[in-house]
C-alpha cells in the first residue's frame, strides 16, 4: 500500500512541477520581453490580453500552427530528434531540485522535491551536458553552414565552460561534503548560506552559467548578428519553439541551482514551512531578472575571446578557489 | 580648388599625350590620349609636385553622335595640396583604355561599373566583370541607345547568375581546405542586400568578396529622362538614411550649372538640415552597429533620438525620409513657427543622450575587445581606395569637404574635424560620436544665423529658375503660362559640366552633371561614398574572424541604396 501512495505522490509532484515549470518558462519569455522593453525605453508586448499577459499563449499557438519546413538535404531523423533533447534534459534537471520544506498532506510527509538523490548535483551536470547535444546535432543535421558553425561553437563552448562550472561548484561540495541537493540546503539552513563561504565561487558560477545557457554576452552558438541564429537557423514552427523553450527552461534550472547551492534554497524568515517555497521562487526570480538585465546591458563577446576567457581566466580562478577553500578548511 | 597649373605642367611634359585643356565653370579638365593614359596617371600620382594620391571618381559618358563615342572621366584629388584635376579620355566603340587600378586601387570597382554600364573595356584590369547588373545581362544600360524601359524582350535568368564566385577567389589548390560561406544578400547584419562571400579557414577569414547590385534601380538612367527639378526626388532614395545630404549635393551641382547662388537664409537652412541628416544617419549607424555587436539597448536609445530628429525634419520639410526640399536657388519653404524652440530643446538634450551611449559602450570592456584593433585601415590604403568621410578620418587623415572646399557658407561656421589614430573600428566609432556633437554645435550656430536674416528670403527671384507664386498663377495669365512652362519643360542650363560635392554623413557625396543645353541632365553621375568605402572591406577583414566582419561592415556604415543606385 505504501508503494501505491508513493507512486501517486510522485506522479502528482511530477505533474505539478512540470506544469509549473512549463508555465514559468512561457511567462519567462514574456518577462524577458517586458523587462528588456522597459530597459530599452519601450513597452514590450502589451496587445494580447491585459498587459500582454496572453502573449506567450498566442506565441505558442502560432508556433503550433506554423508550417514545418525540413531542409531537403537534412539528416531527417536527427533533425527531428534534436530539438527534443535539450528540452527533455532541461526539464529533467528539475526532478532533483528541492524547492521547499516538507509539507504534511493527508497525514503524509511530502518532500517538495520529486526525487531526493544522493548524486543530485552530478545528475544536474550530466543532464545539462547532455542537453548541449541537441544543439550540436540540430546544427549539424540541418545541412547549413551557419548551423554547422553554431554547432561547432556550441561544442567548444560546452567543453570549456562545463569544466569551469564544475570547478566552481567543487568549492561548495568541499564545504558541504555532499552531492545531495536537499542535504546542501539543509546545511545552509542550519548554518549560513554558502554564498558567505564561497562568494568568489558564486560570481564565477554566474559567469559560467551565462555561457552554459548560451545567453548574452556568451550567446555564441546563436549569435544572430553574424550566424543569423546559428544552430537553429533551419528550424521552424514547434521545433524552433522547442529550442527556444529549452533555453528558458535551462535558464530557470540554472537559476534554481544557483539558489540551491549558494542562496540557501528555500531558507528565509517569516514564512511558515508550508510556504517556504515562496522564498525559493523569489530568489530564482531575482536571478532570472539579473540574467535579463545583463542581456540589456552588454554586447556580445567574440568566439575566440570567450574561449580565451574560459580557459585562461575562469578555470585558473576556479582552481584557485578550490585550492584556497581546501587551505582554509585544513587550517 | 582646381589645378590649372598641373594641367599646364602636363601639357609641357607630355605634349604627345595631351590633346588639350578645357575649362567649364571653373573646372579644369585635361584631355588625354587613351594609349598614354597610364603614363600620365603614374606621373600625376608619383611626382612630388603633383601628388594626386586619390581617385575620387571615374565614370563614363556616352555621346553616340561623336566618332569617339565614349568618354571616360577621371576625377583626381591631391590630399596634400588640396587640389583637383579632371582627366578625360575619348574612346571609339570597341577601343580599349588602360586600366588605372594599378595606380589607384579605387579604380577597380569604378572601372567595373563603367564596363557594366557602358561596355568600355579596360586593358589590364584583373577582374573585369559586371558589378551592378549580373553576368549574362544583355546590353549596357547607360548607353544612350539602351531604352529606359528596358529591351522589349527581357528575361530574368533562371538561376542566380553570380552564384559561383570567380575562380580567382576560390583559388586553385584544394577547394576543400576552405569553407565558402555566403553572407547575404539576406542576412541580418549586412545592412541591406549586400552579399559578402567569405573564404573561411575555421572561423578565420582568408578572403572576402563583396557582391553588390541587388538593389540596382538604374537611378542614373532614370534621371536622364527627368527635368532638373524632378530628378531631385530620385536623390532622396539613394542614401535614404540621410536624404537631405543627397538633395544638397545634387542641388549645389545644378546651381553651379545654372550659375546661381541661393540667398543666405536658404544657405543656413540648408546647413542646418544637412547637419540634421548627419545626426539622423549617425544615430542609425550607432544603433545598428551596436546591435551587430550585440548591444541591444543602444539600438533603442539611438532610435529614440533619431525619432526626434526625423520629427523636426518632417516639421520643416514635410517628410521624414524623402524631403526633396530644395529648389534651384533656395529651399521650398521657410521654417515653420515654433520650430526653433523645439530644435533648441533637442540640442540641449542631445549631449546627455550621447553621454548615455558612451556610458554603455565607450569604456565597456566587451565593446573595447570587439572593436579595438579590428578592421584596421591604414591612412595610405584609405586614400588609395578613395575612402572618404568618417572612415578616412578614423584612419587619421584630417580631411573634410566642409573644410577643404566649403559650400553653402560652411566657411562661416566654427566646428572641429575629429580624427582617429589607428584606423580601427573603435576609432571610427569615436570619430562619429564626436561628429554628432559637432553637428549639434553647427545647428546651434545655424539657428543663430537664421535668426539674423530676413524671414521669407529663401529663394532667388529669377523668373526663369523658379515658378511663380501660386496666388499669381490663379489670377494672372502670364504667371499661369510661366507656371505651365516651368513644370512641363523646366529650365535648361548652358551646355557644359559641373561637379560639386558635400561632406555627406558617409563621405564625399558628389554629383557630376553634364548638360547638353536641354532641360534634362545629359549625364547624371553620383559619386557614392559607400561604394568606394565598401571596396576597402576585404582589406580590412582579412585575417579576422567571422564575428569581426559584422563589426567592420557596421563601422564602415554602408547604405545599399546608394551603393547600387
Amino acid at each position: 500500500m505504501e508503494f501505491v501512495y508513493f507512486l501517486i505522490e510522485t506522479l502528482v509532484k511530477v505533474v505539478v512541477v512540470f506544469a509549473v515549470v512549463l508555465l514559468s518558462v512561457a511567462y519567462m519569455t514574456l518577462a524577458e520581453r517586458k523587462v528588456l522593453g522597459h530597459i530599452q525605453v519601450r513597452y514590450g508586448p502589451n496587445r494580447v490580453g491585459p498587459f500582454g499577459l496572453l502573449q506567450p499563449i498566442a506565441d505558442g499557438l502560432k508556433a503550433l500552427f506554423k508550417e514545418e519546413v525540413i531542409p531537403e538535404k537534412a539528416d531527417k531523423v536527427v533533425y527531428v530528434i534534436a530539438p527534443m533533447i535539450p528540452m527533455i534534459c532541461a526539464l529533467s534537471i528539475f526532478s532533483v531540485i528541492p524547492f521547499g520544506e516538507s509539507v504534511k498532506v493527508l497525514g503524509r510527509e511530502v518532500k517538495l522535491c520529486i526525487a531526493e538523490v544522493d548524486i543530485g548535483l552530478l545528475f544536474v551536470f550530466a543532464m545539462a551536458s547532455l542537453g548541449e547535444y541537441g544543439i550540436v546535432l540540430g546544427g549539424w543535421s540541418s545541412y547549413n553552414k551557419y548551423g554547422l558553425m553554431g554547432a561547432l561553437r556550441a561544442a567548444a563552448q560546452m567543453v570549456s565552460y562545463e569544466l569551469a562550472l564544475g570547478l566552481t561548484v567543487l568549492g561548495v561540495l568541499m564545504v558541504s561534503g555532499t552531492l545531495n541537493l536537499v542535504e546542501i540546503v539543509r546545511q545552509q539552513i542550519e548554518g549560513h548560506w554558502f554564498i558567505l563561504y564561497q562568494p568568489f565561487a558564486f560570481v564565477l558560477f554566474l559567469i559560467c552559467m551565462f555561457a552554459e545557457i548560451n545567453r548574452t554576452p556568451f550567446d555564441m552558438p546563436e549569435a544572430e548578428s553574424e550566424l543569423a541564429c546559428g544552430f537553429n537557423i533551419e528550424y521552424s514552427a514547434m521545433k524552433f519553439a522547442m529550442f527556444f523553450m529549452a533555453e528558458y527552461t535551462h535558464l530557470l534550472a540554472a537559476c534554481s541551482l544557483a539558489t540551491v547551492l549558494f542562496l540557501g534554497g528555500w531558507d528565509g524568515p517569516w514564512l511558515p514551512p508550508g510556504l517556504s517555497w515562496i522564498w525559493f521562487v523569489l530568489k530564482v526570480a531575482v536571478l532570472a531578472f539579473f540574467c535579463i538585465w545583463v542581456r540589456g546591458t552588454y554586447p556580445r563577446l567574440r568566439y575566440d575571446q570567450i574561449m580565451k576567457f574560459g580557459w585562461k581566466v575562469l578555470i585558473p580562478l576556479a582552481l584557485a578557489n578550490v585550492f584556497f577553500t581546501g587551505l582554509f578548511m585544513s587550517l | 580648388m582646381w589645378d590649372l597649373n598641373a594641367a599646364e605642367v602636363l601639357k609641357a611634359k607630355f605634349p604627345e599625350a595631351i590633346i588639350g585643356v578645357e575649362e567649364s565653370r571653373g573646372e579644369i579638365s585635361v584631355r588625354v590620349k587613351a594609349p598614354e593614359l597610364l603614363k600620365v596617371c603614374q606621373f600625376l600620382k608619383e611626382d612630388p609636385t603633383m601628388k594626386f594620391d586619390m581617385l575620387v571618381d571615374l565614370c563614363g559618358v556616352d555621346y553616340p553622335e561623336r566618332e569617339d563615342r565614349f568618354e571616360v572621366v577621371y576625377l583626381l584629388h591631391s590630399m596634400e595640396r588640396n587640389r583637383r584635376l579632371r582627366l578625360k579620355v575619348a574612346l571609339r566603340e570597341g577601343e580599349r583604355v588602360p586600366s588605372v587600378q594599378g595606380v589607384w586601387k579605387a579604380a577597380n570597382w569604378l572601372e567595373r561599373e563603367a564596363y557594366d554600364m557602358f561596355g568600355i573595356r579596360f586593358e589590364g584590369h584583373p577582374d573585369l566583370r559586371r558589378i551592378l547588373t549580373w553576368d549574362g545581362f544583355e546590353g549596357h544600360p547607360l548607353r544612350k541607345d539602351y531604352p529606359v524601359e528596358g529591351p522589349e524582350e527581357f528575361r530574368l535568368p533562371e538561376e542566380p547568375p553570380d552564384w559561383k564566385p570567380p575562380s580567382w577567389f576560390l583559388g586553385q589548390e584544394g577547394e576543400g581546405r576552405y569553407m565558402i560561406v555566403n553572407m547575404g544578400p539576406q542576412h541580418p547584419s549586412t545592412h541591406g542586400v549586400l552579399r559578402v562571400v567569405l573564404k573561411l579557414e575555421g572561423e578565420q577569414i582568408v578572403d572576402a568578396l563583396p557582391v553588390i547590385g541587388h538593389l540596382h534601380r538604374g537611378v542614373e538612367k532614370l534621371a536622364e529622362t527627368m527635368t532638373y527639378h524632378k530628378a531631385q526626388t530620385l536623390t532622396d532614395r539613394l542614401d535614404y538614411t540621410a536624404a537631405f545630404s543627397n538633395n544638397l549635393a545634387y542641388m549645389l551641382t545644378v546651381e553651379k550649372l545654372f550659375g546661381v547662388e541661393p540667398p543666405k537664409r536658404a544657405q543656413y537652412i540648408r546647413v542646418m538640415l544637412a547637419e540634421f541628416s548627419r545626426l539622423a544617419s549617425h544615430l542609425l549607424w550607432l544603433a545598428t552597429h551596436a546591435l551587430d555587436i550585440g548591444a541591444m539597448t543602444v539600438f533603442f536609445y539611438a532610435f529614440r533620438e533619431r525619432e526626434t530628429v526625423l520629427e523636426i525634419v518632417e516639421e520643416i520639410s514635410g517628410a521624414r525620409l524623402t524631403p526633396s526640399f530644395l529648389r534651384i536657388g533656395g529651399v521650398a519653404k521657410d521654417l515653420p513657427q515654433g520650430i526653433e524652440e523645439r530644435i533648441e530643446q533637442f540640442l540641449d538634450e542631445l549631449p546627455s543622450r550621447i553621454k548615455e551611449y558612451e556610458d554603455l559602450l565607450s569604456k565597456n570592456v566587451i565593446w573595447l575587445r570587439r572593436t579595438k584593433g579590428i578592421g584596421v585601415l591604414r591612412a595610405e590604403d584609405a586614400i588609395n581606395y578613395g575612402v572618404t568621410g568618417p572612415v578616412l578620418r578614423g584612419s587619421g587623415v584630417k580631411w573634410d569637404v566642409r573644410k577643404a572646399f566649403p559650400y553653402s557658407s560652411y566657411e562661416e561656421f566654427d566646428f572641429e574635424v575629429p580624427v582617429g589614430e589607428s584606423g580601427d573600428t573603435y576609432d571610427r566609432y569615436l570619430v562619429r560620436l564626436e561628429e554628432m556633437r559637432q553637428s549639434a554645435r553647427i545647428i546651434r550656430q545655424a539657428l543663430k544665423k537664421i535668426r539674423e536674416t530676413e524671414p521669407g528670403n529663401i529663394l532667388i527671384r529669377d523668373p526663369y529658375l523658379s515658378p511663380p507664386p501660386k496666388e499669381e498663377v490663379m489670377r494672372k495669365p502670364h504667371a499661369l503660362m510661366r507656371h505651365f512652362k516651368f513644370f512641363s519643360e523646366g529650365p535648361s542650363p548652358a551646355p557644359g559640366e559641373a561637379y560639386m560635392s558635400v561632406e555627406g554623413p558617409k563621405g564625399e557625396l558628389g554629383w557630376y552633371l553634364v548638360s547638353d543645353g536641354s532641360p534634362k541632365p545629359y549625364r547624371f553621375r553620383v559619386r557614392p561614398p559607400c561604394f568606394l568605402n565598401l571596396q576597402a572591406l576585404p582589406e580590412m577583414v582579412k585575417g579576422h574572424l567571422v564575428a569581426d566582419i559584422v563589426a567592420v561592415i557596421g563601422s564602415v556604415d554602408i547604405v545599399l541604396g546608394e551603393i547600387d543606385r
